[in-house]
This record gives C-alpha cells, structure tokens and sequence, in this order.
C-alpha cells in the first residue's frame, strides 16, 4: 500500500484545501513547526480510515467557529496493483465515496472495504477509540506513544493472528477461540473456575447425599417397624398362649392350700398359746401356795428366834442386876475418900496460912527496926555533909587559874632571866651617900640593874646620862616581859594570892573538903537513898503494916491439933485424886442403871413377842389352812404335768407344719399371680400400643417411600453421573484444545522473531528480544541483563516500541498484507547515536514500507536520505 | 367342570427406579390395570375363581391408596379370590394383610389365607389348600401339612403356594421358602398353583409357576401372563392354558456395532418392536459421526414411541470418517484436537474422550451449520 496523495478541505486549520501529493514510495519526512497543521494531517488520514462519516462524534475536525463546515478528506493509494481513491466528507455534508480501480463503492460499503483491508474495526457508535484501530493502530503511531506497544499489539490480535496463518500456511482453525470459548462455557456452566462442580451438578451432588440420607432415615424406620411387627407377632403369641394357659390360676391353687394350711396352723398355735396362759396361770397359784406355806412355816421358825431372844434378854438382866451391889458400894467409897481428902485440905490451908501471918509480923518488925537506924545515921551522914561544904566554900580556888598563874610565873621567870642576859647591865658603885638617879630612881650604894629601855641616870650635880639599850630582840623582850609581868600581877589578883604557893595551899584546901562533902552525902545515900523524909513515912509505913499483920494474926484460929494434918501440897494432891475417883464412880453407877433399864425393856418386849408368836402358833385355823395348802399343791402339780404334755405335743406339730414356710409360700404365690397377671396386663398393653403405633406407620407406606425415594436417588445418580462424564469430557476436550492452541502459536511467533531480531541485531548487537504467547515483545535479555520490556527506560521502550511495529509491518507485509507507517514525532528522546541506528532501521524498512514521518526538527532527519517536505511551503 | 384362573407375583407397590418419573408412573398403572385385566379374564374364560399365588404386595408398608387400589381392581371379577401371603407380603402378626382388612378395602368374595389350611369353595368344587408365610422367611416346606389336610372327595384338592421347588430353579431364586419337587404328587393335589417365580414355568403337568401378570424386569423370563386350569374332576390331568396379562414387553439388547449394516440392522428391530415396550440398549463397538447421528435420531424417534427407551453408548466408539471431518470444517488445531481424541478414544478406550469428541463434534457440526446457512 503506498499513499500518494492526501487532500483535505474545512478541516481545523485548513479551511482551504491542502493537498499532500507526490508522496514517495518509501520514507517521506514531512516537517513544520508547531501549530503548522503536521498533527491535523495525521488526525485527517486517521479520519479517513476511522471513523465513520456519519459520525456525530467528529467535532474536533470543524474548523474553529465553522458550524456549516464539512470537513473533507481525500486519499488515493496504491495497493496491490489498483488504485484507491477515498473521499470522506464528515459532518455538515457526511459522505463516502471509494473507488478501487474502476470499482465505486459508498457509505458504508465503502468503509467495510477500508476496514478489511487494513484490519480495523468502526465503533458501533460515537468517536473511534484505540480498541478499534486493528493494525493501523499498532502501525500508525500518534505523538509519544511510541513506547506503549501492548494495548495496541492486543488490539491487533486477530488480524494480526490471521495474518500469521496465512504466512506460516498453518490453519489456526478457522473460529478454533470460538469453539473453545463455547467449550469454556459449557464447562463453566458445570464446573467452577477450580474445577469444583457448580450449579445443578453441584445441587446433584447434595441431592444424593439428601436422598441417601433420607433412604437411610427409611431403611431405618423400616427396620424398626419389622422389629416391632415382630415383637408384635411375639407377644400376640404368649399372650394368646397366655390366655389360654391361665398360669395364675394354678398359682391361685396352691395360693389357697397354702393359706388352708397356714390357717389350721394358725388355729393350732391360737390354742398353744391360750393352754399356755392356763400353764402360766396354774403355775402362778403354786407359786402364790407355795409362798404361803413358806409363811406359815416360818412362824414357827420365828417363834424359836424370838425364844432365843428372850432367853437372852433374861440372862443380861440378870448379870445386870448381880452387878449392882458391887457398884454401889464404889461409889460409897469413893464418896467417903472424897470427904476426907476435902477435910483434911482445909486443915492443911489453915495451918498455912497462919505461919504466913507469923512470918510477915516477924519481917515487919524487923523492917521497922532498921528503918529508925537508918534514920539515925542519915542525920549524921547530913551533918557531915554540911560541914565540908563549908569547908569547900571557904577555900573555894579555880584550879585552872592556880595552873594558869603556875605556867605565867614559869614563863616570867624565863622572861626574865632571858633579859637579863640581853639587856644592858647597869652596875653601879657609889660612893656612899652619894645618890643618882635612874629614871628617876635614886640608886645608891652599888648594885646593878639591867636595862631594857631608854633610861635616864642622873647624876646629881652631873647631869642626865641617856642610856639606850641596843638590839631588836631587846625591845621584844621587854614587852614580853612586861606582858607576863602584868599577866601575872592580875591573875595573882583575881585568885586573891600573892604567890604561887599560897594559890597552891588553897587549891589543896578545896580538893580535901569536896572529896570529904562527896563520903558523906554517899554514905547518906546508902541509909536514905531518897533522902530523909521519904526514910520517914517509910518508917511510919512499916509500923502500920506491922501493927496490921499482928491484929490479923491474933484473930487467926489455931487449926485442930487432933488431927494429923498433912501439908498443904499433899492434901490437895489426895483431893484431886478422890475427886476423879468418885466422878469415875459416880459415872460407872450411870452407865449400869442405864444398862440395866435398857436390858429389862429388851426382855419386855422380846417376851411379848415371843407371846404373840406362842398364841399364834398355837391357833387351829393355821393347822387347816396348812392342810389345805398341801392339798391344792398336790392337785395343781398333777394339772401342770398334763398341761405340758399337752404343749409338748402341739408344739412339735407346729413346728414340724412350718409356718414360716408356710407364709413365705403364701408371699411367693401371691407375687408369682400378681407377677404373671401384670405380666400379661403388660403384654397386652404393648400389644395395644405396638398396634397403635404400627397402624400409624404402616399408613406412612414406608416400603412405599423407600422405593420411591431409591427412584429418585437412582435418577439423581444418573444425571450426576451423565454430568460427571460430561464435565470430565469439557474439562478434557478443554485442556486440550487451550494446549493445541498455545502450541500452535508458539509456531506463529517464530516469523515475528525473526524480522524482530534483524532490527534488534541493529540497535543491540548481542541481545535478544523474545516474542511472547501473545505476540507481544516480552523476554529481554543484554548480555546479564534479563527483563521484561517494559521495565526499560522510556527512550529505549520507545526505540523497542518502534522496531517492534516494523517487525510486525514485515510480517504483514509477508503476508501480503497492507501496511502504512506514520510516525508522529517519534524518537525524540532518543540520543544522538541511538538516533542514528533508528535511522538506519529506518532507511532499512523504507524499502519495504511507505513510512511517513512528521516532525518538528527536521534538521533531526536531514541525514535521513530524502528531501523534506516542508508543510509551510505547500500551504502558500 | 371347575376352572380357575392362576396367578401370581404382582408386586403391588413397586416403583421403577430405572426410569424417569413418568415413565415409571406409567408402569406402575400398568400393573393395576393388569389386576382388572385378570377379572376380564377371568369372566370371559368363565373361571370359578381366581388363585393369587404370593407376593401380592411388594413390601408391607406400601401406602393405604395402593392396597384400596388393588382391591378395587378385583372388582371386575365377582366370584372368589383366595390371596395368599408370599414372602414380600407375608401374614406376620401386624402385615399390609391386617391393614387391608382394617382400612375394610377387602371385598367379601377376596378370601385372605392369612393361616395355613383350607379354603373350601364348595360352590366352585374346590378345596385350595394353602400354605401362606407367616414369616419374611422358611426353610422348611411350608406345603409339607397339605398331606395331611382331609378334603371332601368331591372337591378338588388345589394347593396354594409360594416358593422354589427344590432342584428346579435356578441359583437366583431364593434358597428360602422351599417347595418338594413332588409336593403334588404326594399330597394327592390335583394342580398345585405356585408363586415367586416371575416368569409362566411349568414343573410338572400338575404343578405350575403362573408368573407375574405384567412384566417388571428385562430378565427375559416370560412374564406378563397368566394360566387358565381347567380340571375336568379329583385326579383328572389339569388342562392348562397361557394367556397373555402384561402390557409392556421389556427387551434388554446388548450390541456390538462393528460394520454399518449393524447399524441398520439395530434400527430395523427397534422399528419392529411394538409401542408398549420398554427397552434397555447398551452398544459397543464403533460408530462414524454420521453413523451416531443416524442412531441418536432414531433414538429420539423411539423414545416418543416407546414407553421407555435407555441406551448406553458409552463403550461405542465414535470413529469419524474423513467425509465426516470436512464436513466439520475441523481445520487448524481444532483438527489436531480431534486426532487426539480419536487417538486416546481407540488405545485407551476412554469414555471422556469419547465424549469430548462428541460434544466438539456436535458444536463444529453447529458452526458448519450456521456458516452453511
């Protein structure tokens, strides 16, 4: 297909008519700046093949403001030898008109034949869009989609496809997809996307199970209901047997025996038990006879103790009463010892207290006798004592003052001479008559005193001599001397002495009359220690006393000289003694008269007694009723021995009937006919029942259902099974025919490959570019590189997107089909040197394909080989 | 000159599994309508009654409206009925025999022989001594006691009974319930009517097994009938007559398709065979595109003719014939598809291949179709 002209008229920018002509079998780079109308005339060839001339969707081709515009297209082409000639009016006035050859076609017919023969599809209504552009799509490439291959190579699919076929003359199955798509979903009805059954092969499935399940329910029901028509069976037959049988009845006989004879024994046992009473009794009388008897035989025996008692009695009274003499004669004794003793005493206190009344008068006087001699010497003894105290109060002297006035003499004398030995001696020889004076002392004769003050000497008709005794210890001494000088000349005064001696004489004087004064007050003491006067009434005292004691005395009786008195001491000792022994007999006397008393009421009483017992035994009515107690013994022992015999007998036949047995035969009877009767009641309840509930199943027609149900399992079956088998063929037929499919288009990839790898060895030597299922460049492989296509950068997508188209234009071509390439602006990111292997890929497919290629930078493509057209120049 | 009709095995109840609904419906009518064919026959042959020989009902529990309806269908015939209880219906102690009787659906001329012993027809000069189950199964000779049951002289002494005679039948009739080879001969029977087996056999010239009156198996058994006994008086040879009950004929065919004239063979018997058939075709062998198509129509055409009509194809191949692939238009991979299955078809005679070329053929055959159009 080689275009050689293009004209257009009222389109966007060209409202007057451009034409493109003289268009060149291969490459044609026409060229202009922006807004020249490069895209309009894309958009325009586009138009032509597109969309459809009554196409309301078409809009964009009106120029701007033309509402009565009809945007018109003219092409003519070369294909296969014939001429096309195209002319497509669009809006305003909507036509189509094409001849090939000498052949016209129009409207519709007209784009049919378009559209075959370039392999696209029109939309069924509004603008055409990319899914149905066929293989111009993927040959005709708008401005900066060059990279994006996939959309288009998939919209191209089918022509593409029976492009193929026709080029590897293999038969891709005329509708080979339409029959697995049928195959697909008549698979799909039955199975799900896993394979799993769906819808009503799936509900076939759960159908089965219901049924089966519900067989089952049935099969079991059945079973029960045959269970219980045979227990049925069975119980109808015991019962009726039953029936028939009557088996309590003979359980009812020996019921009845039993009871006869537990009844007898019962009688029998009635009759023990009342001779048994009669035994109880008959012994109670003997017990009651024999008691009495042994009463009336102990009276007798009685009547020997109370004998004895008696006797006993008697014999104490009569020791008792030997006793008695004896005793009273004691206590005489003992009364008489007791009133001598007592005599004897008072003689013996009278004698004593008489020598005590002589005793006290012989004392007394002689207390009064002495007393007057102590008053005597106690006036003596005081005359004495008033005599040294006068003599002591005459020479009264201090002797510490005497001892005082003895040391201060002592020590003037050492004064003394101890001066004179320091002071300055004065001596002194005068002449007779001759007199001078010392310190004013007339000194004569000769003599020499010492001095020990300052003196003066005068000397008469001389003068005055000063004398001044030298030293320190002088003038100490002097006062010394002085002060003892004094000291003595006052105590000298005061003791009234003018020596030491006399002091001393005195001092002695007084020492001698106070020890004389201190003998005789103590001999005054000693006489009348508490003086005189108290010696006096004392004195006085005793001759009362004394005058007292002797009156006492002479009043005093003079005891009984008759009698041989013995003292006081030994008089009491024998009282005492009599005394306790007349109490001792006095209470011995006691004790035997109560003995005595007590003893002869014992007797009494035990007399009595014994009378009473003598009387009563003697009596006639205790004779008979003795009698008559032996009697009535007799006879009731006879009874009893009869009467034993009698229980004896029965007894042993009571036992040998044995009742337990007996009773237990009666329980066990009772309980076997309630036992049986319940039994059959049972039986024929659960026949009722059983009846009832069989009459209710059986109206069901169980077996019925079962068969019923079986029926309806077996033909769910069947179609589960036609669908098994079914849904087993699809999924094989469609496993198969997707695995023949995909082979063989593993084979129509091949020629692709090829014309793809011859434009790959251009741009990337060494690599590869693998085709895929899909006819799509997929695999792409540089040296270690491995990737898909579209994980390249834009530039090289770009430059893969566009050898791609033209390996497919060389397979479409192949195949003797048309093909066209427009490029629109392409390769624009592409570099400089990549630039230059597109453009030899390029030049390269322009042998085989008009290729028109529009831009912008011509000077891009100058080296491309061809002239440039130049849209600016064609528009003027 | 007494003459009673004999009957047997009715099976009152069952229902046909194998079928679809409605033909099964069908079916299950056709056994009642064959209880009123039995009156019809029985007064048109002027029989003094009729003897049902067992298995009157198929199970116990089978719903009120079939006993009601089996009654009911007795009514075409007034003389008497003697019923007796087979081993699918035995009299055990609660039985559809009670539930009949209890519902009142027994008309007074059915004489149930719920108990062993005699049921004497005086009027009609029989005596018909039966020897009813009274369980689901015996193994001892339930018709040992008719030796020993005294009828009067001028009676005919007819044994009842449902069993296998001993050392007759073969292995597929239950070992159960046996009957003594020379059961009439020893009892002094002068005709001994049997049940259990479903097709008319003869033991003896006095003992006979009527069959079922309307076939219920392919087990070709001769079934569907009934006999007429005509016994001129005590110990005279019984004269017995077949006469047909059944409705349907049931045919189970087992064919092998190796040439094309097998083919049309099959279909020219098909063709043969009366409306009131049910049949079961299993084909093996092989059968061209062509061939099948020929076949499913006829098939198509049989079913609305026939009462039922099954066929399993699934061991026939399907060998298509060159002629038979251009005319699928099977080009292209769909082509090799079909080789492929044809391959697997024949080496490992597998069904799915089988039908996956059927299901491909047919919708190439639809697009051949729709573009020849």
């Amino acid at each position: 297909m080689i275009l050689q002209s293009l004209r257009i008229e009222q389109l966007r920018q060209f409202r007057n008519p451009f034409v493109l002509g003289n268009l060149q079998p291969g490459l044609n780079l026409i060229h202009g700046p922006n807004e020249s109308g490069k895209s309009t005339l894309v958009r325009a060839i586009r138009a032509a093949f597109f969309e459809r001339y009554r196409s309301t969707a078409v809009d964009d081709l009106r120029p701007w403001g033309d509402s009565a515009a009809a945007p018109t297209v003219a092409l003519e082409f070369e294909n296969q030898g014939e001429l096309w000639r195209l002319t497509k009016s669009f809006l305003q006035r909507k036509r189509c008109d094409l001849t090939i050859g000498t052949s016209s076609f129009s409207e519709d017919e007209a784009e049919e034949k378009l559209a075959e023969l370039l392999g696209y599809q029109y939309p069924k209504r509004g603008a055409s869009k990319a899914e149905h552009w066929g293989i111009p799509g993927l040959l005709w490439v708008e401005q900066g989609t060059g990279q994006d291959l996939e959309q288009s190579v998939e919209h191209a699919g089918d022509h593409l496809k029976s492009a193929l076929n026709s080029l590897v003359g293999e038969v891709a199955s005329s509708g080979g997809d339409e029959v697995i798509e049928a195959v697909r979903a008549q698979r799909n009805h039955i199975l799900t996307g896993t394979g799993k059954p769906r819808g009503e092969y799936l509900q076939l499935d759960k159908d089965r199970l219901a049924f089966e399940q519900t067989i089952g329910e049935l099969k079991e029901r059945i079973l029960r209901y045959q269970e219980q028509v045979d227990r049925l069976g069975k119980l109808t037959r015991e019962y009726e047997r039953t029936e028939v049988e009557r088996p309590w009845e003979d359980a009812q006989r020996l019921l009845d025996e039993a009871q006869a004879r537990f009844q007898q024994v019962l009688q029998l046992e009635q009759v023990q038990a009342q001779e048994k009473a009669t035994l109880d009794q008959l012994q109670q009388s003997r017990r009651l006879l024999e008691q009495n008897k042994e009463y009336q035989e102990n009276l007798s025996r009685q009547l020997a103790a109370r004998k004895l008692d008696l006797d006993k009695a008697e014999a104490d009274l009569q020791r008792l009463e030997l006793q008695s003499p004896a005793t009273t004669e004691r206590l005489r004794a003992a009364r008489e010892a007791y009133e001598s003793a007592e005599q004897r005493m008072k003689q013996a206190r009278l004698r004593e207290a008489r020598s005590r009344l002589e005793q006290d008068v012989k004392r007394l006087e002689q207390r009064a006798q002495q007393l007057s001699q102590n008053l005597a010497k106690a006036g003596e003894y005081q005359q004495q004592v008033e005599n040294a105290r006068q003599q002591a109060r005459e020479n009264r002297i201090d002797a510490a003052e005497v001892k005082r006035l003895k040391v201060a003499e002592h020590q003037l004398n050492e004064a003394t001479i101890r001066s004179s030995a320091i002071a300055t001696r004065f001596s002194w020889n005068l002449e007779p008559e001759r007199s001078i004076t010392l310190n004013d002392d007339a000194l004569q004769n000769r003599g020499e005193q010492q001095l020990l003050d300052e003196s003066r000497v005068v000397i008469p008709g001389v003068g005055t001599l000063g004398i001044t005794p030298g030293g320190e210890s002088l003038a100490s001494t002097r006062r010394k001397l002085a002060t003892l000088q004094q000291t003595v000349s006052e105590l000298r005064a005061s003791l009234g002495v003018d020596s030491v001696t006399s002091a001393e004489n005195r001092l002695s004087d007084f020492e001698k009359a106070e020890r004389a004064q201190q003998h005789a007050q103590e001999l005054l003491k000693s006489v009348a220690p508490a003086g005189i006067d108290p010696l006096v009434v004392e004195q006085r005292e005793a001759k009362r006393e004394l005058e007292n004691a002797t009156e006492k005395l002479a009043t005093t009786p003079n005891s009984d000289t008759s009698i041989d008195v013995p003292d006081l001491a030994t008089a009491e000792a024998a009282f005492e003694q009599t005394a306790s022994a007349l109490t001792a007999a006095e209470s011995d006397d006691q004790k035997h008269r109560t003995a005595l008393m007590a003893v002869q009421q014992t007797r009494d009483t035990a007399k009595a007694e014994w009378q009473r017992l003598v009387d009563q035994e003697q009596s006639p009515e205790r004779q008979q009723q003795l009698k008559q107690i032996a009697e009535e013994l007799v006879a009731i022992e006879q009874k009893t021995k009869a009467l034993e015999e009698r229980l004896e007998a029965r007894s042993r036949e009571i036992l040998e009937a044995r009742p337990d047995l007996l009773k237990q035969d009666i329980e066990r009877y009772q309980s076997t006919i309630r036992n049986l009767r319940q039994t059959q009641e049972d039986r024929g309840r659960e026949l009722r029942d059983i009846k009832v509930r069989l009459e209710a199943w059986g109206a069901e027609g169980l077996d019925e259902q079962l068969n019923e149900q079986e029926a309806e399992l077996e033909r769910c079956n069947r179609r589960y099974q036609e669908l098994h088998r079914r849904a087993q063929a699809l999924e094989l037929l469609l496993t198969l025919l997707t695995e023949k499919r995909q082979a063989l288009t593993r084979r129509l990839q091949a020629p692709l490959q090829r014309h793809l790898d011859h434009y790959l060895s251009v741009l990337f030597p060494h690599a590869t570019l693998e085709v895929d299922e899909h006819l799509r460049p997929g695999t792409f492989t540089r040296g270690a590189e491995l990737g898909q296509v579209t994980e390249l950068s834009f530039g090289a997508r770009e430059q893969m997107g566009l050898i791609s188209r033209l390996a497919y234009a060389d397979l479409l071509r192949e195949a003797g089909r048309p093909t066209l390439v427009i490029l629109d602006d392409t390769l624009v990111h592409s570099d400089e040197e990549r630039l230059d292997d597109m453009k030899r890929i390029l030049f390269d497919a322009a042998t085989r394909h008009q290729i028109l290629l529009f831009t912008c930078h011509p000077e891009k493509w100058q080296d491309l080989g061809v002239p440039p057209v130049d849209i600016q120049a064609l528009k003027a | 000159m007494p003459r009673f009709l004999h009957t047997a095995d009715w099976q009152m109840g069952r229902s046909y599994s194998r079928f679809d609904i409605e033909d099964g419906a069908a079916l299950v009518e056709a056994r009642f309508a064959g209880i009123e064919k039995l009156a019809e026959l029985a007064n048109e042959h002027q029989c003094d009654a009729v003897l049902v020989a067992g298995d009157v009902f198929d199970a116990q529990t089978v719903s009120d409206r079939t006993i009601r309806r089996v009654f009911n269908a007795t009514k075409g015939f007034e003389g008497p009925w003697v019923m007796l209880p087979g081993n699918h219906d035995a009299a055990l102690a609660e039985s559809v025999w009670t539930r009949a009787l209890r519902l009142g659906a027994v008309p007074d001329n059915v004489h149930l022989a719920l108990q062993p012993g005699v049921v004497p027809l005086e009027a009609q000069g029989l005596a018909v001594l039966c020897a009813p189950l009274t369980q689901r199964h015996t193994y001892g000779d339930l018709t040992e006691p008719f030796s020993h049951y005294e009828t009067p002289d001028d009676l005919l002494r007819i044994g009842l009974a449902h069993g296998s005679v001993q050392g007759l039948l073969s292995d597929d009739i239950d070992a159960t319930n046996p009957i003594a080879l020379d059961r009439a001969e020893v009892s002094r029977l002068d005709y001994l009517a049997l049940g259990d087996w479903h097709g008319t056999k003869q033991v003896n010239e006095r003992t006979w097994y009527s069959g079922t009156h309307e076939a219920e198996r392919f087990r070709n058994n001769d079934a569907g009938n009934a006999l007429i006994v005509e016994i001129t008086g005590p110990g005279a040879t019984p004269s017995v007559t077949q006469v047909v009950t059944g409705r349907y004929q049931w045919h189970q065919w087992r064919e092998t398709l190796a040439v094309k004239s097998d083919l049309e063979e099959l279909l020219d018997r098909l063709e043969a065979l009366p409306d009131a058939s049910v049949v079961d075709l299993r084909l093996e062998g092989a059968v061209t595109l062509a061939g099948e198509e020929r076949l499913l129509e006829a098939l198509s055409v049989a079913e609305a003719r026939f009462r039922s009509i099954q066929c399993d194809r699934s061991k026939l191949q399907l060998e298509p014939t060159e002629d038979d692939l251009s005319e699928l238009h099977a080009d292209g991979y769909v082509g090799e598809v079909i080789g492929e299955l044809r391959q697997r078809q024949q080496e490992q005679q597998s069904e799915e291949a089988r039908d996956a070329l059927a299901i491909l053929a047919s919708l190439l055959k639809g697009r051949a179709q729709e573009g020849g159009q």
